[in-house]
């Protein structure tokens, strides 16, 4: 009976400190959406002394969002989307056939193409960041959505992560396929990758987190504003300084371009969690 | 053949041609491949290597005043510049890899005790593990504004010391004090990653080491850190690695709020370089500077793996 009491006392007290620090990662988050639907007046207006409306909005309202439309952050987190899912998109065209190719064909240097792929795609994009966006500039790729979405498509992990499931797959179903006449193409389509959809998914969801982080490239390459991605725009909100600063729309934007990627991960959760564990310690 | 002779009959009569010859198939196989690795091949050449070799060329050139005249070759002269006149370039290499290394230390023991805490036996742990993760998902920008407005002198933080008894800071108004608020921002955003990557590491350590050392009258500290820390040594170096080069470019929250102030401590690497390029319209140093910025990661990185693996090598 002590034992077990103890372990459950043991299991209660882990669990508090796990909220504890979970709470600490939590409450910018619920602050921020709190802050984005209540009236600019009271963002401020509560925090000293500290109280439950610190964090509870006293009144709701939209009229932060819509300031945020007003000031040209609806476009920009449309611009967002639309960079985010097209790097989604071309970024898995390119990454599947060299995965398969990587894990699946026998070819000479094979060993050496991947790490060199890897390695290079590895490099923290922002290495080559501002020389690139002069290049591009010359190639009148500034303000365009190809000039947006281009750096993001090449991931090293999201590569890796599809290579490793291609490698999982029994050789067996390729073999039966090339006896019954089927090239290495249609293996690829026809086979490995309606196989891979949760390697599909998580190497997706990389290409779409990665991307909805940039920062620096959408800063560099895209100053026109109707081109501007969401978190450039919700910063030039802050910095513009024309009027006093609208902290409510900075809220709303910011609430909005946090809500999207949320509900992409809830929604997928178990495998992108998954697939970051697994490929992150053999990285 | 040996390889058309193992299979049954049958199926050796409907082969296609291509599989008739193993050479000629191992050539298709080859070609295939070379196929399918084009696309990423291509973008690794245009999107990285070209602007890295464009960016060498520049820093050995200079802008002619004529605006329709070529660049012409400048030898080491930006690079000299940088060296041996630049104001800002050797105080900038400093303040980055002092926060560079404060940072790594910290974000290091706290990505290791977030993974020890959560794989206790607790209720929940998913939820307590998705809650971290999630300031992953938001984009830093977006998360740094919030916490610039959460760290203004009338902001929550404040109301929060204030309420506790404690006393109220001024978030962004010494060395000291940017740096810790930068830490505290860059670990908000980034810990639940490497927590997971390490909860991986963590869960590869067999129980009955544990189970081991329990019957041999070690506390939970002992295992701790004479059973599972050296087993963790290769997670916890891949960590600091990443955390190195990772934090190295470092850029959003000195563009965001204190715009390399207050004086010039958060005027780090890539920032400077940006400025270079953008604000100085100066494309040749900031080249220069960028390559240095390179050799100056390969350098510490370099140094880390050697630190970390002397056996190894």
């Amino acid at each position: 009976m002590g034992i077990l009491r103890n372990m459950t006392l043991r299991r209660s007290s882990a669990t508090v400190a796990a909220i504890v620090v979970a709470w600490l990662f939590l409450w910018p988050v619920l602050w921020m959406v709190t802050s984005s639907i209540r009236p600019e007046n009271q963002i401020f207006a509560y925090l000293n002394p500290l109280s439950v409306f610190s964090i509870l909005p006293k009144s709701l309202t939209l009229q932060n969002f819509h300031l945020a439309f007003q000031a040209g952050v609806g476009r920009a987190v449309l611009n967002s989307v639309i960079v985010a899912a097209g790097t989604t998109v071309f970024g898995l065209l390119i990454s599947v056939p060299a995965a398969f190719a990587l894990a699946v064909l026998r070819f000479p240097l094979r060993r050496t193409a991947f790490v060199i792929l890897f390695v290079s795609f590895s490099v923290p994009f922002d290495l080559v960041a501002i020389p690139l966006s002069s290049v591009f500039r010359n190639w009148h790729l500034a303000n365009t959505y190809p000039g947006l979405i281009l750096p993001g498509l090449a991931s090293g992990f999201a590569i890796l992560l599809l290579r490793q499931f291609f490698a999982n797959v029994p050789p067996e179903l390729s073999e039966a396929a090339r006896v019954d006449g089927a090239g290495w193409i249609r293996i690829m389509i026809r086979i490995y990758t309606p196989l891979a959809r949760p390697a599909l998914i998580g190497a997706g969801l990389i290409l779409f987190i990665f991307q909805w982080q940039e920062f620096l490239w959408p800063l560099l390459i895209a100053d026109n504003p109707n081109m501007q991605l969401g978190p450039v725009a919700l910063a030039g909100l802050q910095a513009s300084g024309v009027t006093s600063t609208n902290f409510g729309a900075i809220f709303a934007g910011a609430t909005l371009l946090t809500v999207i990627p949320a509900i992409l991960l809830l929604i997928f959760q178990r495998s992108f969690v998954e697939t970051v564990a697994t490929s992150g310690s053999k990285g | 053949m040996p390889a058309t002779t193992t299979r049954p009959a049958p199926k050796r009569a409907v082969a296609p041609p291509a599989r008739r010859s193993p050479r000629r198939a191992r050539r298709g196989e080859t070609l295939t491949a070379l196929l399918l690795l084009t696309p990423a091949g291509l973008a690794l050449v245009l999107l990285r290597v070209y602007p890295m070799v464009y960016a060498v060329f520049q820093s050995f050139h200079k802008e002619s005043l004529d605006v329709f005249q070529a660049p012409h070759w400048a030898g080491f002269a930006n690079y000299r510049f940088l060296l041996f006149h630049s104001v800002t370039f050797w105080p900038s290499v400093g303040s980055t890899v002092l926060f560079v290394a404060i940072i790594v230390v910290i974000q290091t023991v706290l990505s290791l005790a977030l993974a020890v805490l959560l794989t206790q036996r607790m209720f929940l742990p998913g939820l307590w593990r998705t809650l971290i993760f999630l300031p992953v998902t938001i984009p830093v920008a977006v998360s740094t504004l919030a916490w610039q407005i959460a760290l203004r002198n009338d902001g929550i933080v404040n109301g929060f010391l204030a309420a506790v008894g404690l006393s109220q800071h001024n978030y962004f108004s010494t060395r000291g004090m940017t740096y810790f608020s930068f830490v505290v921002i860059l670990s908000w955003i980034g810990m639940g990653f490497w927590m997971i990557v390490l909860i991986a590491g963590l869960k590869d350590i067999p129980h009955e080491l544990r189970e081991a050392a329990a019957i041999d009258g070690a506390g939970r500290m002992r295992t701790f850190f004479s059973v599972i820390l050296p087993l963790l040594k290769r997670p916890l170096a891949f960590i600091a690695v990443a955390l190195t080069i990772t934090n190295f470019f470092t850029f959003v929250p000195e563009q965001v709020i204190t715009a390399g102030g207050p004086n010039n401590s958060t005027d780090f690497l890539l920032y400077d370089i940006y400025q270079q390029a953008y604000q100085n319209a100066n494309l040749n140093l900031a080249s220069a500077e960028l390559v240095l910025f390179t050799i100056i990661i390969l350098v510490i990185v370099g140094l880390e793996f050697r630190f970390i693996s002397p056996r190894e090598r």
